[in-house]
């Protein structure tokens, strides 16, 4: 079994509900994430276009989190996802440092490092990821990648724009994308200037390392 | 003008990796660098083998001890450090890292021991391990970097080859310098010696960097915007006053005090060497970190 998603761009509306399920669901504190949806604005008015870009772990089969992470606090589970010790986790950020997706924090009330699951505790007893059963357009694709027959696997073969983020990178993610392009998924396609924006401030974290 | 524009996000976390790691980096260069520099020193300048002995091993055990505290106060949970020897995982170069250089500081203690009860035979000993443990202490940290997938300018063989150099610098700056400040207790040879290592390694490092500099933008968009960042963005600060001063000053003042016999040069080279090596690696341990990654 290799447990994978798809997320099919053209369904997301940005309306968050997979990230306030996913922050309610596995106590995410503030400031920090486990699944995001991030609006990117491209063109100029009239002509404009706005793009939601739910972005998680990607659960990658040559993870390079789960390679640097010195006591073997980020592992696999024989289903392919890729899980954390948070009680191992010594909290040296290399994980953070490797991770070229940025799907990796570090928890500041527990001090450990802490990603998407794919909710492997809500998977152990049958049930669907949190963002799966939140999502009101069906836009998150959740399945066997192994099994021809689950929903994600014809998806992948009944479509031909399918894409992975970085996959120069070597990382084979288990997390892919439909009717996605460039400017969704690179992020130095897109101008990322802080200040107050649309609803909120996009800003960068200051308070893990420090300079 | 990109033509789009990220109008709503969360806050990403920027550096991750600060001023600890760059500490630890230079820390590590210059207890590694004098140490190996001292063994072969020992054996290759036997009128001032007594002066390679006693600063080689003070000065590998004071900044090995330097490089375990900022790389122990580095992380978040400082008192499970004790994981990596109780659940290694051998992939990681930090595991292996952390593995190495314990074994190095078991070796700095023996050669200390050695040191006070005058014990030749046991000096002689560690010669062999000493530079074999040296020389994997200095390329851990390259290991690291060349593991850290989403950083794309840091590449083992190149990081490798930069922090040999580097120990090269700081070894032979620390000699330097040490000698210089106590008024001049070794030969002119040998200074003469230690005055070209500084600036052929310093030369070859700065090299590297103005390679980085040309040719690391023509890879990729990112290590195009992360060299952008070095020479003209947040990170140039630190960058040029490093290069400046562990590039520019050694090489020039190593050479005229090559060519004048006027060691002072040299001190200050060395001197400027030492302080100049830790922004450098400021600098490219920052630049990276500077982009967002998603």
């Amino acid at each position: 079994m290799r447990l994978g998603f798809l997320v099919d761009l053209s369904r997301c509306m940005g309306c968050m509900a997979c990230a306030v399920s996913c922050k309610a669901e596995n106590n995410v504190p503030l400031h920090s994430w486990r699944l995001r949806v991030k609006y990117i604005d491209e063109g100029e008015f009239p002509d404009v276009k706005r793009h939601f870009v739910p972005l998680r772990c990607n659960h990658c089969d040559n993870a390079p989190c789960e390679r640097i992470c010195p006591v073997s606090a980020l592992h696999y589970l024989p289903n392919g996802i890729v899980n954390v010790d948070h009680d191992r986790c010594i909290g040296c950020a290399s994980c953070m440092m490797a991770c070229p997706y940025n799907a990796i924090y570090l928890d500041p009330i527990t001090n450990s490092a802490d990603k998407c699951t794919y909710c492997a505790h809500r998977i152990e007893v049958g049930m669907l990821p949190a963002c799966v059963v939140a999502c009101p357009t069906h836009a998150n694709i959740f399945g066997d990648l192994d099994d021809p027959e689950s929903e994600i696997s014809k998806y992948l073969k009944e479509h031909r724009d399918v894409m992975v983020r970085k996959p120069e990178l070597n990382t084979k993610p288990k997390h892919f994308y439909v009717r996605g392009s460039t400017v969704a998924l690179d992020p130095l396609a897109s101008e990322r200037p802080e200040g107050f924006t649309l609803f909120t401030e996009v800003k960068f974290l200051d308070h893990i390392g420090g300079e | 003008m990109l033509g789009a524009e990220v109008t709503f996000d969360v806050a990403l976390p920027k550096i991750v990796w600060g001023w600890l790691v760059s500490t630890n980096m230079w820390a590590k260069s210059i207890a590694t660098g004098s140490f190996m520099l001292a063994l072969i020193a020992t054996k290759t300048y036997q009128d001032n083998r007594a002066f390679f002995k006693i600063s080689g091993v003070l000065l590998a055990l004071v900044f090995i001890a330097i490089t375990l505290l900022v790389t122990v106060l580095d992380l978040h949970h400082m008192f499970r450090f004790w994981h990596i020897f109780f659940y290694p995982h051998f992939t990681s170069a930090v595991t292996l890292g952390a593995w190495v250089v314990s074994a190095f500081v078991v070796l700095l203690l023996i050669a200390f021991w050695a040191l006070i009860s005058q014990n030749e035979k046991l000096w002689n000993r560690i010669f062999v391990p000493g530079l074999v443990l040296g020389f994997f202490s200095t390329i851990y940290t390259a290991g690291i970097m060349g593991e850290a997938t989403a950083r794309e300018v840091w590449v083992f063989p190149a990081e490798m080859i930069a922090m040999l150099l580097s120990a090269a610098i700081a070894g032979s700056a620390a000699f330097l310098a040490i000698d210089g400040l106590m008024g001049g207790m070794l030969k002119e040879n040998i200074r003469k010696h230690l005055s070209y290592i500084l600036m052929v390694s310093s030369g070859l490092y700065g090299a590297m960097f103005i390679g980085e500099i040309l040719f690391a933008k023509m890879h990729s968009e990112f290590a195009h915007h992360v060299i952008r960042q070095l020479i003209t963005g947040e990170v140039a600060i630190y960058f040029w006053i490093g290069f400046a001063l562990t590039f520019i000053v050694p090489v020039v003042l190593a050479g005229v005090s090559i060519q004048t016999k006027k060691y002072t040069y040299s001190l200050f080279g060395a001197l400027s060497a030492l302080v100049g090596l830790w922004f450098v690696k400021h600098a490219w341990l920052l630049a990276p970190q500077t982009l967002p990654l998603s």
